[in-house]
């Protein structure tokens, strides 16, 4: 029943006054308004003869916004009076272009489109949780619901990172291009690996003259250089519990994804094979670079339902898992936190192996609040404290950036804002004195 | 309310895959706490109803009544005092009674069983009786003329000593008695009226051509209660300060004023005695049977009969009958709001949240305990070990040089005394808080002059770490 069917009763009980006998006519009406309430239930569309089905986006960049629609059919020979509420997790931020108080009406035989937009405010995989209908007979007296009927219609919106690095990358490209010799004509290019003859012009590094050569032609010719194609890159990301905390307004594990999408972008453009491995006590995602052209779309989606999981990462699994994959000396690039108790237990007694055939780089990110409270001049008793602390926190992370570095491995600690670009620019140094 | 939507929502639903234990589970975790509370309630509600007299039940304080509410003790007690009681069962027969001979003592039990008009003669009676009323209601009190009116009640009697109000109870009578269950019904007399209280305003008395005593609670007459603390005492005081104790022990209520055709009060009186009353022999071996036998069958029969059910409400009689039809059906119509409302459009949404905890959480909470702790001494340390672990770099000196050294390099970049510097950066640890915040200020000033101040002779090395470390500078 409904409101109308209380507010019937209630306004019958204004004419009381004028019954013979009062309580006759409380059972009177009562009855009628019961009688009526049964009468319009019988009438209203059964929820089983109701169809759904949802067309629409299955992706979204985050930050912007998709429409799935929701269409309804009404198989029943009846008018379908109906709310309809269609209920996401809240983070899909969804919203019902028909709000669910409104009632919609389809004639018999019809199908409504009910278009939904969703706004997500945060990364991974925003499921559909339940479409509930609530069906009302002609009165709008009583209704029919049934959970559970007609069934939600599944659909999952893949949320992709926001990749918000993306604008450093014409740069580090145009960086990219002088290391290889490509762009400027002055200056010879980068790298050990020889490329071809040309022409002298002048400016160019009489050094990189080949005699040899100018000798059997008519010209002066020049060597040109360009760093190593096809080397080998590892992304790796540590899905642990160092992941879930939360840097400035997002986890630690976002931050890594944005990092490493910039380099894998940019090491695609440089010609090198990018392989990804994201784990924590179990592997959670692979991607294989070997179809380079759709790499990063690949990657993409493969990094955009990663959540961060709370449990100690396992450095042996990666460990083995990389030596297994990546035969060829590769570079490693590890995703992690500097945190002496996950990496001094972990991946310390594992990187030997790790660091004897391939180039280690850990790329971390520090903490804002840190250095908020070891930069600011104390006021107080805890500003003090919080001081001492914070410079404690510091030197663990001192030890074990020291125990790393004494392994070969590259450390980069950076802030949340500049891992990104920071990485790129560790990538773009190792690659011009060829070290990768 | 909450449960009857859920108990109709469930079978609707119970079609449905998921499970409907949890619902079931829900709604008992309302029913259930609930219940019992409110059984708790109406268990001790009714048991107390039960369980307190009421002044029209049989035998209540009648001296012939051995039952827990009767008051054949306190008749046994007054006897062996060597006073008379005098049991009337009918008020004219009392009230006559009471007049001649020498004054007497009115103990009146049950007063809102009177008629008004019996109440106002009441006060009438020849000067130096004393009148008791236990308990009065507004009524009585209004119809007897006497200034006082009720104040708080309580929900049971309580024991106290006399003094109101700090004050000594001004009734000679009641000198020996320290404690007793008089407190029930607080009385406050009329602004002029020059009125004793007694036991916390639970008795009052007022002087006059019949000194007319109020108590308000029943507790000390009754056998049950009768031999608790003083009680005993105080009911015997009470009523002991004549000789002649007239006890008027009612039935019911007395009959209406009788028809025209009955006969006038001055022929009635000389046949009540034998009628209506009887002295009680001085060993109070009554007949304990019902004093309410009728004396005379046609006066009494009519009200025995209406007293037989309860009085019906007046507040039925004072709103028509569609008053209460609209009430019923604007219940009713309630009822169907609720049940409206207590079906939801499809259940809430779950989701798993992401971690909320800080990346500086462990650096924080390490601040917070050695605040707790008073940890001044590892703070000063580390305070000290992180500033010269700055400021060797940038000095070019090496990690192990003397202090001496050190603090000579440092006060030349900053310009203070050696003396104070090497203090500052080799001191004891700080003893209060207020010496850990000026040691931490003056260490941050002192870094803050060097890395500020010029390089002497060479670039200093920030760090030696930098060479295999990329990073931001913190």
């Amino acid at each position: 029943m409904t409101w109308r069917a209380a507010l019937l009763l209630a306004a019958g009980a204004l004419t009381l006054p004028l019954w013979p006998s009062p309580f006759a006519g409380v059972l009177v009406m009562t009855g009628g308004v019961l009688l009526l309430v049964l009468v319009d239930r019988m009438r209203a569309v059964p929820p089983t003869a109701l169809s759904v089905e949802r067309e629409g986006d299955r992706t979204v960049r985050l930050g912007g916004t998709a429409t799935v629609a929701l269409r309804l059919g009404n198989g029943s020979g009846r008018t379908l009076r109906a709310q309809v509420r269609d209920a996401w997790v809240p983070s899909a931020g969804a919203r019902p272009d028909v709000p669910p108080e409104r009632i919609v009406t389809v004639p018999p035989g019809d199908t409504l489109v009910l278009p939904t937009r969703l706004t997500p405010t945060r990364r991974g995989d925003r499921p559909a949780v339940s479409l509930t209908i609530r069906s009302y007979g002609p009165m709008r007296l009583a209704f029919r619901q049934r959970s559970g009927r007609p069934a939600t219609p599944p659909w999952t919106l893949r949320v992709l990172p926001r990749f918000d690095s993306r604008r450093h990358l014409p740069e580090k490209l145009a960086r990219l291009r002088i290391i290889d010799g490509t762009q400027v004509t002055r200056g010879r290019g980068q790298g050990t690996e020889f490329d071809t003859l040309r022409e002298y012009v002048v400016g160019d590094d009489i050094r990189s003259i080949d005699w040899r050569a100018s000798a059997r032609q008519a010209d002066v010719l020049v060597r040109t250089w360009r760093p190593e194609r096809d080397r080998r890159l590892v992304c790796v990301l540590d899905t642990g519990r160092t992941s879930a905390v939360r840097v400035g307004d997002e986890p630690r594990l976002d931050t890594s994804i944005d990092a490493a999408l910039l380099l894998t972008a940019l090491a695609a453009r440089a010609g090198d094979r990018v392989d990804l491995l994201a784990a924590d006590t179990a592997i959670r995602a692979t991607v294989t670079g070997s179809g380079r052209p759709a790499l990063l779309p690949r990657l993409v989606h493969a990094l955009a339902p990663l959540q961060p999981a709370l449990v100690e990462t396992d450095f042996e699994l990666i460990a083995g898992e990389i030596l297994r994959r990546q035969r060829q000396r590769s570079l490693v690039v590890l995703f992690t936190a500097l945190e002496a108790g996950a990496l001094g237990e972990g991946l310390l007694p594992v990187l030997p192996r790790l660091a004897a055939r391939h180039r280690v780089v850990i790329a971390a990110i520090h903490d804002p609040v840190l250095t908020t409270m070891t930069s600011t001049t104390p006021a107080r008793a805890a500003d003090a404290y919080a001081a001492a602390a914070g410079w404690r926190a510091l030197a663990e992370r001192d030890r074990v950036r020291a125990a790393l570095t004494r392994h070969g491995v590259t450390v980069v600690d950076a802030p949340a804002g500049a891992l990104a670009t920071r990485l790129a620019d560790t990538y773009l140094r190792l690659k011009a004195r060829a070290q990768l | 309310m909450t449960a009857v939507p859920q108990a109709t929502a469930r079978p609707r639903t119970a079609a449905g895959p998921p499970g409907p234990a949890p619902r079931r589970r829900r709604w008992h975790r309302l029913a259930i706490p609930l219940g019992l509370v409110a059984a708790l309630i109406a268990t001790t509600l009714v048991t107390h109803a039960l369980d307190r007299p009421d002044p029209d039940d049989r035998g209540y304080l009648s001296p012939v009544e051995t039952g827990e509410h009767g008051g054949s003790r306190l008749a046994d007690s007054l006897r062996q005092r060597g006073l008379t009681v005098r049991r009337e069962t009918d008020a004219r027969a009392a009230l006559s009674t009471a007049r001649t001979g020498p004054p007497a003592t009115l103990f009146v039990p049950a007063a809102d069983l009177l008629r008004s008009e019996t109440l106002a003669r009441l006060t009438r009676l020849p000067v130096g009786t004393r009148l008791v009323l236990v308990d009065p209601s507004v009524r009585v009190l209004l119809a007897t003329g006497v200034p006082v009116d009720l104040t708080d009640r309580r929900w049971a009697t309580k024991v106290v000593g006399p003094q109101t109000d700090g004050a000594p109870c001004p009734l000679d009578e009641l000198g020996p008695v320290r404690q007793a269950a008089a407190q029930r019904q607080r009385y406050e007399p009329d602004a002029e009226v020059d009125a004793d209280l007694c036991f916390s305003a639970g008795l009052a008395r007022l002087p006059g051509a019949v000194e007319t005593v109020l108590v308000g609670a029943d507790d000390p007459f009754r056998n049950d209660r009768f031999g608790e603390q003083d009680n005993q005492a105080f009911a015997t005081a009470l009523l002991g300060v004549h000789a002649r104790i007239v006890w008027l022990d009612l039935a019911g209520p007395e009959p209406p004023l009788p028809a025209r055709s009955s006969p006038p009060p001055v022929a009635d009186s000389p046949t009540t005695p034998e009628a209506g009353a009887e002295t009680m022999p001085p060993d109070g071996n009554g007949q304990g049977g019902r004093p309410g036998t009728p004396p005379d069958g046609s006066a009494d029969g009519p009200p025995r009969g209406s007293a037989g059910g309860p009085p019906p409400n007046p507040l039925w009689g004072a709103f028509p009958l569609w008053f209460w039809a609209i009430l019923v059906q604007l219940a009713l119509a309630l009822l169907l709001a609720a049940l409206w409302r207590a079906r939801r459009l499809g259940p809430p949404a779950p989701e798993p949240l992401p971690v909320a905890v800080r990346s500086a959480e462990t650096a924080l909470g390490r601040a917070r305990l050695y605040q707790r702790a008073g940890a001044r001494g590892p703070a000063g340390r580390t305070l000290r070990s992180a500033a010269l672990a700055r400021l060797l770099p940038w000095l070019n000196l090496p990690a192990d040089a003397p202090q001496d050294r050190v603090a000579t390099a440092v006060a030349a970049r900053t310009g203070g005394e050696p003396e104070q510097i090497e203090e500052l950066l080799y001191g004891d640890d700080p003893a209060t808080d207020e010496d850990l915040v000026t040691l931490a200020r003056s260490l941050d000033t002192v870094t803050r002059a060097v890395v500020a101040s010029p390089p002497e002779r060479s670039q200093p090395v920030p760090s030696p770490r930098t060479d295999p470390t990329e990073g931001g500078p913190r």
